[in-house]
Formats: structure tokens, C-alpha cells, sequence
């Protein structure tokens, strides 16, 4: 548990469309097989007085906080508006916002980034799933089934793939302790480095499985501020220089964040990194 | 999307940043008309968007009595395979000092980055790698409404200060123009004053919409027809067609199949909600490169259905196999749809992307 838990009140901005209403569900669905609290309220400007899944809806962060106590939000709104609910949200007092939203422009995520870290709120995402504390809490999209409470933290630039891995470490017989979908955009609030951080001060993970794709640098960047044992895959081996491999965020860019390049900086400072996705729970036992 | 130099330089144009007298020409007969414009000498330069243009051979100096002679040259040829159907012809400078700018993404600091070196003209990638102290960097969070003073000298140190305007026009063209990168390399000093000798401007493909850009010209045609439906898809060499949900499970697919020695034809995310329609027209996308022998569908996902997905595989209806692997609800009925017309549904991604790799050996 290191972003939130049972005791942890979420609001969901965009609660009133389509992919809202379904995972407000989803999260509350968990939050009572848990015995969290869950989503409390919702939020769509405009929309005050409805109810979705059982939740009522505001019209903005203000007006649902003055009914309900909440510490997180988490966002389903459009690419073009996900910027400024970041920001109402940092602006509001909330301490952490997770976006899931795609297809933000990146200026946006930067400046809704730079503003929400003077309100002293981090960001997860965007375009990312969420997180998942197993037995605690679920603040995004992940399927719950796959997971298993346990002592490895998860930390993912991906989606599916997360579930994959996370779905792996279960059949072995290693549960999860947090799985953070960081995103997979070029410029996202939480970091490798910033999610490990965490993971140090949090006694029950014991070691860190980083997925992580081509791209950038900062799965080099978060493993070599940690003390914590990790272990990597990084997805990309075969993409091409210059292309978008689906995510924002997935390219080769000036001959750099190549998955080659990547996974030998990471075994020079230790991190054994799988070569396929079904290593990973070998790698991990090697670990603890 | 990158654009073309004579694009960027028409923006960059639009915000203040001086740059060498030019027109766009379309044919050799065109630059005869206003040759009156450009002086003795002039420059053409082939509007091809391709890296290291001018070793490629895009760009030529001209006198006023070749001009017309050259271009038309320069029309015949391709430049790394793409043909030159436009020219920027410019005036030639007296070049004294060449300069190198640029303000792009930083996705470490999550703020954008100001380069500046006093060795304008070169690959700043191989600079920044050989000699490190000659590129001076500086990090903005894009709240700041300009570049502080104090920035502008450390980055400028000995240059010309009439540059320091010049680095705030660039950044007003960053932020207002949602870019990726901008660029100016090379940034000349000549008797005359300052200009920008080059103009390279990328645009976040996320803000395309509000730029008024509505066709991605970065993409092919198959990648932009596999947009319209909302997939993420990329053409490559190889003979095994991927379909994917989420990219980076489509990424490692296409990682299994180099392990096993395989070469994939293309990458293919299905995003989120791969319904029975969705699943039809990947297949069939996929399906319609020729180089594809067999197709590897690797769907997992707690919402994902795999009867709906049978249905689309099969309502495709191509001719080339089918492996897949499903994880999602109602899998049985998947699998007896599929069974019952000749697909594999295996247990696994690897075991998928093995027989895959088996099929086309």
C-alpha cells in the first residue's frame, strides 16, 4: 500500500460517460469485497445532482469535497480536458491524481504536472491503468482477478502487459504488494524512480518487477536510485527506429532509449532484465 | 508530425524570427520569374523530409546565370528515395558565426529543454555525445510566460545578444504551437544581422486537432486507414502479422517472435473494447499487406470477449491461418467457435507466437 488504501476516499472526475460509470463500478465492487471506501463521489461539470453506479455527481472537486472526504482522484475525462482536471484536482487539496486519460497533449501534462507538484499533489499517468493495491485498493482500470496479495511491487509503463506479468507472478506463487501502471506517454508524473521511492518506505515489498519499453531513459534513471532488488523486461527489442509503437511515449528518438542500449545500462548496474515476459517470476524468486 | 522546412519557417516567420529573403517554387520555371529577388547567388533546397538532406544532396548553390539550370536538376533527382516535387530557393548568406538552438521535451525533468551551442551546422545528437561542455542546456517548466534573463545569458554567454529575442520567439512557437521540438540549426550571423538558415518544428501528434492539422502526413497509407479505426499500427519487414490489445503485450509479441527467429510484418493495438466489428477489420488490415503468411492474435484483458473476438475473426473471413491466444471471459465459447472452424486458440502468448514462427518455416 503506497498511495492509498482502504481508508483512502476517491472522487472520479468524468463520472458520468461511458468508461466513468463502468469503473466506478468495478472500483466500488472492490473496495466492498476489501472493506474499503472506495469511490465516494463523482464528478462532471454540469451534471450535479445525478448519480452513477451509486455515487452521486458534482459539478466540480469543490463542491463533491464539501460533502464527502477524499484524498484522490481519478480521471476518465477526454485528452483535450484532462489537463485542467489534473490541475482542479491538485488545486482542490487532493494529494494524488491518477489519469488514466489517453491522448492528453503533452504541453498539457506538462504544465498540469509543474502546477500540481506546487499543490504538492502527484500525478500518476497519464494513459496509464491505474493502480492496484491487492487487498487494499483499486484506483483505475486493472482487472482485479489476476492479482494476489504479496510482497512484489509492480512498476509498469504498460497495460496489458502488466496484467500479463502480474498474472505470471500470481501462477508462480508471488503475490503483488502495489502494481502502478505509470503510463505510457512521454512525459508522465510518477517516474520509475519516484514509484521505487515509495516502494523503499513501504515494509511489505520486498522486491520490484519494472516493465519497461523503448523510449527515454527512466527505467535506468529509477533503478539506480534504489537500494530496493529489481528486476526488469523492457518491451521494444524489435521496434524500428523513429516509429510510435503504439504508445506516445514508445519511440527511438536520436539514436536513443533503444530497448538494447536500455537493458545493457540496467545490467551494468545489476538489474537482471528477462529477455522474455515468462522469466520474470524466475528473476524474482532469484531476488528474494 | 514534423513539417517541411518551408512550413516551419512560414510559422516561425509569424512570430518574429528573421530568416534569409525566399519564395517556395514548384518548377525550375517558377524560380526564373523572381530570380530578380534572391541577389548573385541563391541556395535551393529540396522540401523532402529526410535527415542529413544536404549530404544527401538537397540542397544546391546557384548563381543567378545556373539558378533555373539547377533547379531543374534538382527536380529530377530523389533524395534518399524520396522524390522532390517543391524547392525553397533562398538568398546566400555571408556567413561570419553559426549557431545551433532548439527547445524540445525533456522527459526527465518533465520540462522543456534549451539547447544552445556556438557550433551551428552540426548533428547536435553526435556534439552532445563527443564534446559535452560545447552544449549549453537549460531546463523551463512550460508555467514560465519566457525564458528568464538570467537563462538567456547562460545560455548565450559570448553570442550576439540580439539572439536572446530570438530564443524567446522560438520558445513562443514551442508552447503556442504544441511542439515536440523546434529547431534552428543553423542560426547564421552575417554582416547584415541574425537569421535563422533552417527551420524544423514537430508537433505532438495528440494536438494536431487544435492546430488545425487534420491528416497525419507522417504516416502511411495503411497506418492512417488503421487510425480511422482507432488502432495504433506500424508497418514492418517481416511475414507474420501481429494483433495485439494494449501496446506494450503488442510490443513483447513482436519480442517473442524475433527470440524464436521469426520477423513480424507489422504491429497491430486493438485498444481497448476489441469487439466482434474491431477484431474484423484488424484481421482483415493485417491481412491485406501481402507479405503476411500467418497472423498472430494475442488478446488479454478482463473485459475482453473472447466469443466476440471468434466473430471477428471469422466474419474477416481471409485466407491466410489464424493463431491465437484469448484471455478474457466466456473463453470457452471462444474456443468452440473457433475449433469449429479450423483456428488454434493456444494457452499462452509463447506457445502462440511459437507455432506462428513454426508455420512460416
Amino acid at each position: 500500500m503506497i498511495y492509498g488504501g482502504k481508508t483512502t476516499g476517491v472522487i472520479v472526475t468524468g463520472a458520468t460517460g461511458k468508461q466513468g460509470a463502468f469503473h466506478i463500478a468495478l472500483m466500488n465492487e472492490y473496495a466492498r469485497q476489501v472493506g474499503g471506501k472506495g469511490v465516494v463521489a463523482g464528478v462532471t461539470p454540469g451534471k450535479a445532482g445525478q448519480e452513477v453506479a451509486g455515487v452521486p455527481v458534482y459539478n466540480s472537486i469543490r463542491d463533491a469535497l464539501k460533502e464527502h472526504d477524499a484524498e484522490a482522484s481519478v480521471l476518465f475525462v477526454p485528452g483535450f480536458a484532462a489537463g485542467d482536471s489534473i490541475m482542479e484536482a491538485a488545486s482542490a487539496g487532493l494529494s494524488l491524481v491518477v489519469a488514466i486519460t489517453e491522448h492528453i497533449p503533452v504541453h498539457d501534462t506538462m504544465r498540469a504536472i509543474s502546477y500540481a507538484s506546487i499543490h504538492g499533489c502527484s500525478v500518476i499517468g497519464p494513459n496509464c491503468p491505474g493502480l492496484l493495491s491487492p487487498g487494499e485498493i483499486k484506483m483505475g482500470i486493472m482487472p482485479v482477478h489476476l492479482s494476489s496479495p504479496g510482497q512484489v511491487g509492480v512498476i509498469s509503463r504498460s497495460g496489458t502487459l502488466t496484467y500479463e506479468i502480474v498474472d505470471q507472478l500470481t501462477r508462480a506463487g508471488l503475490g503483488q504488494s502495489t502494481i502502478v501502471g505509470i503510463g505510457g506517454d512521454p512525459v508522465i508524473g510518477q517516474t520509475f524512480a519516484d514509484v521505487l521511492h515509495r516502494f523503499e518506505q513501504d515494509d511489505r515489498t520486498k522486491a520490484v518487477v519494472i516493465l519497461g519499453e523503448v523510449g527515454g531513459s527512466l527505467e535506468e534513471e529509477g533503478a539506480k536510485a534504489t537500494d530496493l532488488p529489481v528486476a526488469a523486461y523492457i518491451a521494444g527489442i524489435s521496434a524500428p527506429p523513429e516509429k510510435r509503437m503504439g504508445h506516445a511515449g514508445a519511440i527511438i528518438e536520436g539514436g536513443e532509449g533503444d530497448a538494447r542500449s536500455k537493458i545493457a545500462r540496467l545490467e551494468k548496474i545489476g538489474v537482471p532484465v528477462a529477455s522474455r515476459p515468462s522469466e520474470i517470476p524466475r528473476l524474482i524468486k532469484e531476488l528474494l | 508530425m514534423k513539417l517541411l522546412e518551408h512550413e516551419a519557417r512560414a510559422l516561425f516567420e509569424k512570430y518574429g524570427i528573421p530568416h534569409p529573403r525566399g519564395f517556395l517554387i514548384r518548377s525550375p520555371g517558377e524560380l526564373q520569374e523572381r530570380i530578380g529577388e534572391l541577389g548573385e547567388r541563391c541556395v535551393l533546397k529540396a522540401q523532402v523530409d529526410v535527415g542529413g538532406r544536404g549530404k544527401a544532396g538537397g540542397i544546391l548553390v546557384a548563381d543567378r546565370a545556373t539558378a533555373e539550370k539547377k533547379a531543374a536538376e534538382l527536380f529530377e533527382r530523389e533524395i534518399k528515395g524520396v522524390p522532390v516535387r517543391e524547392i525553397l530557393a533562398v538568398e546566400y548568406l555571408e556567413i561570419r558565426q553559426e549557431f545551433y538552438a532548439s527547445i524540445a521535451i525533456d522527459r526527465s525533468t518533465k520540462q522543456a529543454l534549451i539547447l544552445f551551442t556556438d557550433q551551428g551546422g552540426v548533428d547536435i545528437e553526435t556534439l552532445a555525445k563527443e564534446r559535452p561542455d560545447a552544449v549549453r542546456k537549460a531546463s523551463l517548466p512550460l508555467l514560465m510566460h519566457d525564458i528568464p534573463p538570467f537563462m538567456v545569458r547562460d545560455l548565450l554567454q559570448s553570442a550576439p545578444k540580439e539572439i536572446g529575442k530570438i530564443l524567446n520567439q522560438l520558445y513562443r512557437v514551442f508552447c503556442e504551437k504544441d511542439a515536440l521540438l523546434a529547431e534552428i540549426n543553423p542560426l547564421v550571423v552575417t554582416p547584415e544581422g541574425v537569421y535563422a538558415a533552417d527551420a524544423k518544428l514537430i508537433i505532438d501528434d495528440n494536438a494536431l486537432a487544435r492546430q488545425g492539422i487534420t491528416v497525419n502526413r507522417d504516416l502511411t497509407e495503411r497506418e492512417r486507414e488503421a487510425e480511422k479505426h482507432g488502432f495504433s499500427y506500424v508497418e514492418l519487414t517481416g511475414d507474420i502479422g501481429v494483433i495485439g490489445n494494449g501496446a506494450g503485450l503488442t510490443m513483447a509479441t513482436l519480442d517473442l517472435i524475433e527470440y524464436y527467429e521469426g520477423r513480424a510484418a507489422n504491429f497491430l493495438d486493438v485498444g481497448g473494447g476489441a469487439d466482434q466489428e474491431r477484431v474484423m477489420h484488424a484481421v482483415r488490415l493485417v491481412a491485406a499487406d501481402p507479405s503476411v503468411r500467418v497472423i498472430v492474435v494475442n488478446l488479454l484483458g478482463g473485459i475482453t470477449r473472447c466469443d466476440e473476438v471468434a466473430k471477428g475473426i471469422i466474419s474477416a473471413g481471409i485466407s491466410q491461418p489464424v493463431i491465437l491466444r484469448l484471455a478474457g471471459t466466456n473463453e470457452a465459447e471462444g474456443r468452440k467457435i473457433l475449433d469449429g472452424c479450423g483456428y488454434r486458440m493456444m494457452e499462452s502468448m509463447e506457445q502462440a507466437v511459437k507455432a506462428a514462427v513454426e508455420a512460416v518455416r
